[in-house]
């Protein structure tokens, strides 16, 4: 085996395990297939898988000993016999993958090159999503490898649904499609478990795959009402004035204009006028005003105060007023919940 | 004597105690009207013609007030037994008065007000019994909480007196000062007010025009019922 061999195969080496995650490869033949490439033999790899493929094997397995196959041509430089593993691969697993970070350019390319030779669906992928019925949308994606005329169908739901339409086209490469979940009528489709089905077809070829997915009702969620608003608060409405000696000195003011008021119109020839009348009543005011001085002010309306609570209520009242419309409306919705369900196999 | 009698104001008499008795009956409800009603502790200083003429005295009185949305009236009666303060002054009288006023407020803290005395003499002929018309001006204050204070002036038109006798058209004055304090959430009253009547009288026994005025000073102290 040539230097640039041995090296072109180490990375495969490296590219192997992720490829058998999950499943263990049981059939003795293709374990020895596996052995002798993990050994760089490659002659006798190739002698071992192909003779393996003729014994009986899991799907699993063949996909694995064409693949061991496709590695083994690319290490060889047989890149059509290794394009025309990789086909193989393609076909019993249209989702397999090569980590490109961990194979060869060689097989990569080989392995590309497979993929526009087949008419494969790859990467059906439903997202999960909340949504208001008539708000939003499913969204749907999926790799096509050649061009085809690509019909996407949702179908089940228990018979409610039958089969619908949702997207036609003639595509390559990846498609993403968006689909309301409505009925013809408009109306949000039944919750039920119901299949994405994505038929391929170019000329006598046609693939088709399917992603099921379970479709969920729920009750929109209301608006609580509101008690305030964020960052206004309500101000007192009364405010006590400051302290002031205004009724002390309005006091002495009016008792004092009184008694000299009665000073200056009494008459002259009866006498200087009587003050003890005035005297009492007036000193009965000035201690009121005096104990009205100490006193603490009564709280006074804050006219502003009152307006901008006012304000804030009538705010309030009429975010609360929308709020109720907006819940009745929300009442009368349905909220989907779309959750895509594990597969039980590949398309064919 | 009957002629006397209503010259010096029996007419104000009859319409005083009219008001007071439409002023305290129950039935008498109006909206936003406010009824007191109380007695008052009266204490005067009378003096009349000169010096010599001085007397001091105390008695009873009661202060009806009825408010009713920018009008309000105060109705007064009060009896003092005067005593000679000055030798010259021979005997006690009694002297009953009535005083009505009828407010009606114009802006700030400003009302207007007109109304009448009446005062008789008992001995008849021991002091002037008199009657006028006052039109004068009342301005109030609110001291704080539940204290309001007053002051009042104003001219007496129209004075009669049971001597005889004339004054000129500013002859004759008058000027008050008051007190309110509610107590009891505005249930009771304290009243206090302050009267000061001058007459500057002229008399005539042809012999040309004597000075012959009269002044007194009235002070009352009292409690009053509100409603």
């Amino acid at each position: 085996m040539p230097r640039s061999t041995w090296l072109l195969a180490l990375p495969l080496l490296c590219a192997l395990p992720p490829a058998l995650s999950g499943q263990t490869v049981q059939n003795a033949t293709l374990r020895r297939a596996q052995q002798a490439f993990d050994n760089l033999d490659y002659r006798q790899a190739l002698t071992i898988a192909l003779g393996s493929l003729r014994e009986r094997l899991t799907g699993f397995e063949r996909a694995r000993a064409y693949e061991l196959l496709g590695f083994t041509y690319s290490g060889m430089d047989s890149i059509l016999k290794a394009v025309d593993a990789f086909k193989q691969v393609v076909l019993i697993e249209p989702e397999r993958d090569l980590d490109p970070n961990r194979t060869s350019p060689k097989a990569l390319s080989a392995f590309q090159v497979a993929l526009t030779q087949i008419l494969v669906i790859r990467q059906l992928r439903v997202d999960s999503v909340n949504f208001i019925g008539g708000q939003g949308a499913v969204g749907i994606r999926y790799t096509v490898t050649q061009p085809s005329r690509v019909v996407t169908r949702v179908t089940g739901g228990g018979g409610t649904l039958g089969s619908v339409r949702i997207d036609s086209t003639v595509a390559n490469g990846q498609i993403n499609i968006r689909w309301p979940a409505r009925l013809p009528s408009g109306d949000p489709v039944p919750a039920g478990n119901y299949n994405v089905v994505v038929e391929a077809t170019v000329g006598q070829n046609s693939f088709s795959t399917s992603q099921p997915i379970r479709i969920m009702h729920g009750a929109v969620d209301t608006l609580p009402h509101l008690t305030s608003l964020p960052g206004y608060t309500y101000l007192p409405e009364t405010e006590v004035p400051p302290k002031s000696w205004r009724p002390l000195g309005l006091a002495l003011v009016y008792s004092g204009i009184a008694l000299a008021g009665t000073s200056a119109l009494s008459h002259g020839d009866l006498g200087s006028a009587s003050m003890r009348e005035g005297g009492m009543i007036g000193g009965g005011i000035v201690l009121a005003g005096f104990v009205m001085t100490l006193k603490k002010p009564a709280p006074q309306p804050a006219r502003g105060n009152i307006l901008y609570n006012s304000l804030l209520r009538e705010q309030i009242a009429r975010r609360n007023t929308e709020i109720a419309q907006e819940n009745t409306r929300r009442r009368q919705q349905v909220a989907l919940s779309v959750v895509p369900l594990p597969r039980a196999g590949g398309g064919r | 004597m009957r002629a006397e009698c209503w010259n010096v104001g029996m007419m104000e008499w009859r319409i005083a105690t009219g008001i007071v008795l439409l002023s305290i009956i129950p039935s008498f409800h109006l909206s936003a009207q406010h009824v007191s009603i109380g007695p008052q502790i009266a204490f005067g200083d009378y003096r009349e013609v000169s010096s010599d003429l001085h007397y001091r005295g105390s008695g009873l009185g009661a202060k009806a007030t009825l408010m009713w949305r920018k009008f309000s009236a105060d109705v007064v009666l009060s009896k003092v037994k005067y005593k000679p303060k000055t030798t010259a002054a021979m005997a006690d009288f009694d002297a009953s008065e009535v005083d009505i006023r009828l407010r009606y407020y114009v802006t700030g803290p400003v009302s207007a007000e007109v109304g009448f005395i009446n005062r008789k003499m008992d001995p008849e002929f021991e002091a002037q019994s008199v009657g006028a018309v006052t039109v004068g001006a009342r301005m109030t204050y609110v001291l704080g909480p539940g204290v309001r204070m007053s002051l009042n002036g104003g001219l007496l038109f129209g004075s009669k007196f049971s001597g005889g006798g004339t004054t000129s058209a500013l002859g004759a004055l008058q000027l008050g000062l008051g007190i309110t304090v509610d107590a009891l959430r505005g249930r009771v009253l304290a009243t206090g007010d302050y009267g000061f009547q001058r007459f500057s009288r002229n008399t005539d026994d042809g012999s040309g025009a004597l000075p012959a005025p009269i002044q007194q000073s009235l002070g009352r102290i009292g409690i009053a019922l509100a409603f």
